[in-house]
């Protein structure tokens, strides 16, 4: 075999299983809901099958298999074909195997995959190196050939491939691509006849095969995922793929990114489903927010109230994933936001736009943070972040942010900032005093409007009593004795967690995310 | 047109390295790599965001890093003057070195550049890790020169030793995100990784000296 015929082999190795393993980062991190040891784990079961793939090969690389052996090439284009087949079937696979064991189980199948094309590179330098004194230098041609394909596998499926088609368009293209490169190396090889028949109806029916059985395999493979072993059959009302995750939105309006829930879209204060409450608490603590920075988007409520909010002349929301505009217009009570000249939407990293943008200072920063657990959560709730946010707050600007309950992001939040306090799960924090208004919050709520509808109308029956326990700020229910756990100081919240000794979490100590075992899910 | 010498003969007696030695090392060498590409990278998504555009760019980065480095270990396998081996254990340390010095100088750049989008974060990455990816790159090219010389095998010499790295580095993928993250953080993670290195070149450099010796004998 040639150098570079080997070399081509190589690059179309390495394209195929970067290509697979970014697709599976993206199935294994919606259904684990994205936790950082996750990640890893699934890493590191992709690389033990590239080196068991490697160290398999060792039997058919002895000294007889002659270099210049064409017909030697078919057994690169059985692994290829085979593992591009596998990496096809796999997410229907896992897909399954997760509503009835825990994912961990089906780790043996990203090995397996990975094995077959691990073994690719040792052969295929076996067939076109001479073991000579110049074989390091024709094995680094190889390497870069195999780690260009890899590289373009990852960019071409992470940007195009994902954002298009899909994980299921991903897969089905990068099957018929690995067929395709298979049935190109037996060619190459020269088979006889019979032979060449047989390989092109065998990868011919393979690809008919994968086509035609696509639809089916994927049906409902993100439900699955998302449920688990709670799935019932039940089917999601949207799905939306691109190139920055999932997103799937249930029947009921609940809407989720990366198989994580995000919330639902409710800007209803008098039956608060989706705790709104938090979103319009704004209007308490800060006395005239001009101009407000929101962090994430998700189904829009909180950017719909925050935009409403009398005073609020800009609002700036960054969300990471261009996915959730789409969502908007399919909630009547959301499209406004769309229009609303106050509001302007930039698809960015929340934490890159901030460093990028030094000359913006807010009165108020808010973000309803996603799950403290998820990986890289610690960017935004980490003490770097809350030291950065806390130099862009304009006099008695406020930043407040979703904690999740984690004790120990409160804590952070409390020990950066000199002022604030814990807002049900949230927190508020200033660098001047901070507390919440009642009267101006009363006032503010009895004017307010969205779309022309008012947050409350006190003619209507029953507002009156919601009104008064929206601005009491208690549990429903909880006994007027009791210490409302809805609203604590910043010290109060400090000792509790000092004594504790809930350490703060910092991108050192990374505290949040690698917390819990690895293979646990929400 | 000058005559090549077979690198094994020239110098000292590399030769007389034993290859369970030079797989242990290659797999610590597999180990450290996978740590600094987890930390480091988490380090520049902190700064450059998480979004899909930022996080291709910095894997892109790596992987050309590491392209460029098969590249010049293909060129210095081919050097018949220097030990493949020597190369590789200098690799190891400076690999080792740069990873000392790796958060703070990530964080110096960060604070001067962060923010940056598109071919800018592309450029800084690559910037701040063409090196050591490089080295990591070239290591992999110089022990298969110096494997195939023992085995006369290049399936067997590339299968062994992508075997012994590639599994160095899943156990790293595993025991960082399962152990070493949580219990030490990425402080002390990265210095377990340094200290891999540090081992890794000085065990090569000791057996070099050895079989150097034994040879003058």
């Amino acid at each position: 075999m040639s150098l570079r015929l080997a070399a081509l082999i190589a690059f179309i190795g390495g394209f195929i299983a970067l290509s697979f393993e970014i697709l599976w980062f993206r199935v294994y991190g919606f259904t684990t809901g994205g936790t950082a040891p996750a990640f890893g784990v699934v890493l590191g079961s992709y690389l033990l099958g590239i080196a068991l793939g490697s160290v398999a090969t060792r039997r058919f690389c002895t000294d007889r298999v002659r270099r210049g052996d064409v017909g030697l090439l078919r057994l690169p284009a059985v692994l290829i074909a085979s593992a591009s087949f596998a990496g096809f079937a796999l997410v229907p696979v896992v897909a399954w195997a997760v509503t009835r064991v825990i994912w961990p189980w089906t780790l043996p199948g990203i090995a397996l995959f990975a094995g077959a094309l691990g073994a690719v590179l040792p052969l295929v330098s076996h067939l076109g190196i001479a073991p000579d004194s110049h074989a390091g230098t024709r094995l680094s041609w190889l390497y870069m050939a195999n780690i260009a394909g890899s590289t373009l596998g990852s960019l071409l499926t992470g940007f195009l491939l994902l954002d298009v088609l899909g994980v299921r368009g991903a897969s089905e293209v990068l099957c018929l691509l690995g067929l395709g490169a298979a049935g190109l190396l037996v060619w190459v090889s020269k088979p006889l006849r019979n032979q060449a028949i047989r390989w092109g109806v065998s990868l011919l029916l393979l690809g008919v095969g994968t086509v035609a059985a696509a639809g089916a395999l994927y049906d409902g493979v993100w439900e699955r995922l998302q449920f688990r072993t709670h799935y019932s059959g039940e089917r999601f009302a949207h799905v939306i793929e691109n190139k920055s995750g999932v997103i799937t939105v249930r029947k009921g309006g609940e809407i989720y990114g990366g198989g994580v829930y995000d919330g639902v879209f409710s800007t209803d204060l008098v039956h608060d489903k989706n705790m709104i409450i938090r979103a319009y608490a704004l209007a308490a603590y800060h006395p005239a927010p001009k101009e407000v920075l929101m962090v994430g988007l998700s189904s829009g409520s909180w950017a719909q109230v925050v935009a409403n909010l009398p005073g609020v002349e800009r609002l700036t929301v960054i969300e990471i994933n261009p996915g959730y505009v789409e969502l908007i217009p399919l909630f009547p009570d959301a499209q406004s936001l769309l229009r609303n000249p106050k509001v302007t939407i930039v698809h960015d990293d929340g934490r890159r736009w901030l460093l990028a943008h030094p000359e913006r200072k807010f009165d108020a920063i808010v973000m309803n943070t996603s799950w403290h657990w998820r990986a890289h959560a610690t960017n935004l709730l980490g003490r770097e972040f809350n030291e950065l946010a806390k130099t862009r707050l304009n006099q008695g600007g406020t930043f407040q942010y979703n904690t999740t309950s984690s004790v120990h992001v409160e804590r952070t939040g409390c020990e950066v900032f000199p002022f604030g306090f814990q807002l049900v799960n949230n927190v508020v924090l200033s660098n001047d005093p901070v507390a919440m208004d009642s009267a101006r919050w009363r006032s503010v709520l009895l004017d307010m409007r969205i779309d022309g509808k008012p947050v409350f109308d006190l003619s209507v029956p029953g507002h009156t009593k919601r009104l008064a326990e929206v601005l009491a700020v208690r549990p429903p229910g909880l006994a007027p004795e009791k210490p409302n756990p809805w609203l604590r100081s910043c010290a109060d919240v400090l000792v509790a967690h000092r004594a504790a000794q809930h350490p703060v979490v910092t991108e050192d100590n990374l505290l949040i995310e690698f917390s819990r075992p690895w293979y646990w899910t929400q | 047109m000058a005559t090549q010498q077979d690198p094994a003969t020239v110098g000292a007696a590399p030769a007389a390295l034993p290859l369970p030695v030079l797989y242990g090392v290659f797999l610590i060498s597999g180990f450290a790599a996978l740590v600094y590409q987890v930390v480091w990278q988490r380090a520049l998504f902190a700064l450059y965001g998480v979004d899909i555009a930022s996080t291709t760019t910095v894997v892109s980065a790596f992987m050309l890093g590491l392209g460029v480095g098969s590249w010049i270990g293909g060129v210095l396998a081919a050097d018949s003057r220097r030990s493949a081996l020597l190369w590789f254990a200098a690799f190891e340390l400076g690999i080792g070195a740069f990873g000392w010095v790796s958060l703070p100088l990530i964080h110096h750049v960060g604070a001067l550049t962060a923010g940056a989008s598109g071919p800018a974060t592309f450029a800084l990455t690559f910037g701040l890790v063409v090196i050591p990816t490089s080295m990591m790159g070239a290591t992999l090219p110089l022990l298969v020169s110096h494997a195939v010389r023992h085995l006369h095998n290049v399936g067997k010499s590339v299968g062994m030793l992508y075997f012994v790295n590639t599994l160095g580095s899943a156990a790293a993928a595993i025991l960082t995100a399962v152990v070493l993250l949580r219990d030490y953080g990425v402080s002390h993670t990265l210095r377990i990784a340094v200290a891999c290195n540090a081992v890794a070149g000085i065990a090569i450099l000791a057996a070099w000296l050895v079989a150097r010796l034994r040879g003058a004998k």
